[in-house]
């Protein structure tokens, strides 16, 4: 990286990490880094003249919604699970030959019933 | 009890603890050492103190102590978000982001609330693509800060990046209902994050109302461009022609050399281009804007792409003539796509030596004036220059005479001095190129272009320190390291890329695996670099570019410059694995020493000049310019010559590093699977190794590695009876490139009858006849060398043969004959000298 010389004040991307604090002091002492860190965070926001009734009512709703849509998109791959019995031998036998992960060969596995040379010979001939 | 962990600390104490965090915050890390030793000493088990003292350690550069200091922290004191944050701040800075973020949502657990470390976990998520943890992440944040604009857009790109639309969307439309009044004109931030919508509706799929919101805020969008660009192809793609017709003709009053507006007009108005019906039509729209400018390329330039016969040929005198006389330098690049058409070729070919031979004779019969005469005459003998050199146009004595008329008339051009090195370099005389080149580089010393260009002809002639010299004349040499560093600094690919093969060719393995792997270590970075936009991109927001990023981060190492150093540093490490003496760097220097003492000694009094010239340059720039110590000194190269990268145990698990992304990224280029066999098959992956085979076939099923390659695989299978069942199964029920009971002698030889024309295919059959039966060598090399006899073999394919014989370890006297009849072919090329 080009390493050309900086006033110490220019923040360049990402804070390094902040340092875990812990009494309220240091929080509040971090808390104003941080808000130096983002300089127009809060200016910004005043200016932009957001409606803290509105904001509320935003954030109501926005609670609701998540909740509602939360539930049947969880429940959604769920479903898909079949209960298939895993020999766990043949995922081992997966992730030594295939080079993969657990999680990935016993996926693998599940996807074609838990036939293991089916499982190789999916894998070895997916198309590129 | 003095040493209880979780005791709460003197208030003095508690002012030094707080001293402590304060100093890490502003790296005065002997100064924080200090206190939190001082704490230590009264409580030595304190975990607190214990973990930012490790993360001071951290920041010195003593990562090793400073896990282990952590680990006892958390021993002493597991409940505690400050040790576990540190935690995960140890992994993070080891780039383990998994665990990172697993600490991380330990110490969250303790601390839901700590501002900080949802932060730092909501980025190591999205550098980690864990979008749901994301959105988690940034749900949190948004509801510690509603006020703040950016924590709405980060939960609607987690939305975005998770494919929902429409929650992405809401969140957006949800922000903008709960300002009080619109925001300013010249706030980007609101206008880029309308647009942001604006592509989100179309994403999803609903044009019509992601145009219909785009013309709402058109008026006020700060980026003009591309908000007429997306409201162009929206409503090209909704079918509204003559809007969209209109939107792409103020764009191209915008921009009139933009070939994709071009494009999106033609569409509008329904015009065909391989229609020929519609030419006519095309010609007056191209017409009418290359009447409104005198200098607009674009629309001459765009009618020979579709243009044929007659038509084609009047357009083509035309554009070409105007370039000749304008004396455009650049002509025959801006021309060469047309060659792939071979009757076009023929025709430009044709017009310009119509030209040459017209101007000679009446130069300034039209009453032109001498310069542009002169100018148009020239411009003609340059073209043909290039023509003559291109591939797909080559003849290379052609091409040689007409430069060399044009160095006679001026020669000082750069240009001439350059192209008379790309000819040499055709010819195969590497040698002759880099003096040629480096002549011209001489005729400019400003001109960085040729200086670039002539470091890469330089490192083409396995002169590395020559070439470091030229490029060191537009480095910044007092970076540590030297000119070197600074090219690594300037992460020059490029350059790194040449210099490995350089030193591949001259096999010095070590530097060369040296180079590749800075080549990969390069694009680490640039995936890591990431991490600066996460944050910036949200608080400037740039969101639009920022999604293209993720989007161009993903598939960062399809990149052909990746592609080519992983091809090279695998081959390296498939040597390493294949002969196991050249890891110790002895014998690998030993052998490398015979070839290239000779060429050494040459060049070593060359070279000691340089280097004085080169040091007296140094200290000029040192004096000029001294050294800032700004107090990042840099890790001292412990390696420089590479000799550790060699000594790897497991050369075949080290190129995984390479091969793995090649595989993922680059699945369809045929080299990358090719040598993907090579590496999976001596690690007796033979599921992966076949892998390879299936997916080479699918490229190119005559492809003549996979032919050797198969026949290895069917040979390996037959002679290999420990593999568990279930795999040789699955291999003999893929496996059907060469039958289970083939005579594997009969089915070569049918198939190399099958590829008699071929060079390349012939050799390959060549191998594969060596490989079953060593016996056969003589033989084998004798037709090796009547291949080159044969037509249609390349100077490449010539070169490849002489691999063949490195593997068939073949002796002197075979590869002389071998060379010298090579020579004869191709007299100029300095592969084959001895």
């Amino acid at each position: 990286m080009a390493e050309s010389p900086q006033p110490p004040t220019i923040h360049e991307g990402a804070s390094g990490p902040h340092a875990p604090t812990s009494t309220a002091e240091d929080r509040k002492a971090a808390a104003a880094l941080s808000s130096l860190d983002a300089p127009d965070d809060d200016s910004a926001a005043g200016k932009k003249d957001v409606d803290p009734k509105a904001l509320g009512e935003a954030m109501k709703n926005l609670s609701v919604t998540e909740n509602s849509k939360a539930g049947p998109e969880k429940a959604g791959p769920e479903k898909k699970n079949k209960t298939i019995r895993i020999e766990p031998a043949d995922v081992t036998l997966l992730v030594s030959q295939l080079d993969i992960s657990k999680a990935k060969a016993t996926e693998l596995l599940r996807s074609v019933d838990g036939d293991t040379v089916k499982a190789m010979t999916a894998f070895i001939t997916a198309t590129i | 009890m003095p040493s209880d962990p979780m005791q709460p600390l003197s208030s003095k104490e508690n002012s030094l603890f707080r001293q402590v965090v304060k100093c890490y915050e502003d790296k005065h890390y002997k100064k924080g050492l200090k206190a939190a030793d001082q704490i230590l000493r009264a409580h030595p088990n304190h975990g607190d103190t214990q973990a930012m003292k490790a993360l001071i350690l951290n920041s010195t550069g003593k990562g090793d102590e400073a896990f282990t200091l952590c680990k006892e922290a958390l021993k002493n004191n597991m409940k505690s978000h400050i040790t576990w944050h540190v935690y995960g701040l140890l992994y993070r800075s080891v780039k383990n982001y998994e665990e990172a973020i697993k600490a991380y949502k330990f110490a969250l657990r303790l601390e839901p609330e700590q501002a900080n470390i949802l932060r730092d976990l909501a980025l190591l998520q999205i550098q980690m693509r864990d979008y749901k943890g994301y959105l988690d992440s940034r749900t949190k944040m948004l509801s510690q800060r509603p006020a703040l604009r950016q924590n709405w857009t980060g939960v609607a790109i987690a939305h975005h990046l998770l494919n929902n639309y429409q929650a992405a969307e809401k969140i957006l439309t949800t922000y903008e209902e709960t300002l009080k009044q619109k925001p300013s004109k010249s706030d980007i931030e609101h206008s880029e994050a309308g647009l942001y919508k604006i592509s989100i509706i179309a994403e999803s799929g609903d044009k019509e109302r992601a145009l219909k919101e785009l013309e709402r805020i058109l008026k006020d969008t700060l980026d003009r461009a591309s908000a007429l660009e997306m409201r162009a192809e929206l409503l090209l793609e909704l079918g509204r022609k003559e809007d969209a017709e209109k939107a792409y003709r103020t764009l191209l009053d915008r921009n009139n050399e933009r070939r994709a507006y071009y494009e999106g007009l033609e569409k509008a108005l329904g015009l065909d281009r391989s229609d020929p019906s519609a030419h006519s039509q095309l010609m007056e729209l191209y017409n009418s804007y290359a009447a409104k400018s005198q200098r607009v390329d674009a629309a001459r330039r765009i009618p020979l792409d579709f243009l044929t016969g007659d038509d084609f040929r009047q357009a083509t005198d035309r554009y070409l003539q105007q370039m000749f006389k304008k004396g455009v330098p650049s002509t025959f690049n801006n021309i060469k796509a047309l060659y792939a058409d071979p009757a076009k070729k023929a025709v430009i070919e044709e017009l310009v030596l119509g030209y040459a031979s017209g101007t000679s004779m009446n130069g300034s019969a039209n009453g032109e004036t001498n310069g542009t005469s002169d100018r148009f005459e020239e411009s003609v003998l340059y073209f043909l220059a290039q023509h003559y050199n291109y591939h797909l146009s080559r003849d290379l004595q052609k091409a040689m005479e007409y430069i060399d008329k044009l160095i006679e008339r001026n020669p000082k051009s750069v240009d001439y001095n350059q192209t008379k090195a790309r000819i040499f370099k055709h010819y195969g005389n590497i040698t002759k190129a880099a003096e040629t080149i480096n002549h011209a580089r001489e005729l400019d010393l400003k001109d960085r272009y040729i200086n670039t260009k002539c470091a890469k002809y330089q490192l083409r002639n396995n002169e590395n320190d020559v070439a470091l010299n030229t490029m060191s004349k537009f480095t910044r040499n007092e970076a540590t390291g030297g000119p070197l560093g600074d090219l690594h600094d300037m992460q020059c690919l490029w350059y790194l890329t040449e210099d490995g093969e350089a030193y591949l060719r001259q096999r010095n393995l070590g530097l060369a695996l040296k180079r590749f792997t800075a080549v990969a270590d390069i694009f680490d970075i640039w995936q890591e670099d990431q991490f600066d936009f996460h944050a910036f991109s949200l608080r400037k927001g740039q969101i639009r570019a920022y999604i293209d990023m993720i989007r161009w981060e993903d598939h960062l190492r399809e990149h052909p410059f990746f592609t080519r150093a992983a091809l090279s540093a695998i081959n390296i490490y498939l040597q390493l694995a294949d002969n196991q003496g050249l890891s110790n760097g002895t014998e690998a220097a030993a052998s490398q020493q015979d070839a290239t003492e000779r060429k050494k000694a040459q060049k070593k009094a060359k070279k000691e000049l340089e280097k004085l010239a080169k040091q007296e340059a140094e200290k000029k720039a040192k004096k000029a310019n001294p050294p800032k110590d700004d107090g990042e000194t840099k890790k001292e190269d412990t390696d420089p010559n590479g000799l550790k990268l060699l000594e790897t145990k497991e050369p075949l698990e080290a190129a995984l590093r390479f091969l793995t992304p090649l595989l993922e990224f680059s699945p369809k280029n045929i080299d990358a699977q090719n040598i993907g066999f090579e590496v999976h098959f001596r690690r007796k992956k033979y599921l992966l190794a076949l892998k390879c085979l299936n997916a080479a076939r699918a490229i190119d099923p005559e492809n003549p590695k996979l032919h050797e390659q198969a026949i290895r695989f069917r040979q390996a299978m037959n002679e290999t009876k420990d593999l568990p069942d279930t795999v040789a199964k699955a291999i003999e029920e893929t496996f059907d490139i060469v039958p289970a009971d083939a005579d594997l002698k009969a089915y070569n030889s049918e198939w190399r009858q099958k590829h008699a024309d071929s060079p390349a295919h012939q050799q390959s059959a060549l191998n594969v006849q060596y490989l079953l039966d060593n016996r056969t060598k003589g033989e084998c090399e004798a037709d090796l060398k009547k291949l080159l006899e044969s037509a249609s073999i390349t100077m490449e394919q010539a070169a490849n043969g002489l691999e063949y014989l490195d593997e068939w370890k073949s002796d002197a006297t075979a590869r002389n004959e071998y060379r010298s009849a090579a020579s004869q072919k191709w007299p100029q090329a300095t592969v084959f000298l001895q």
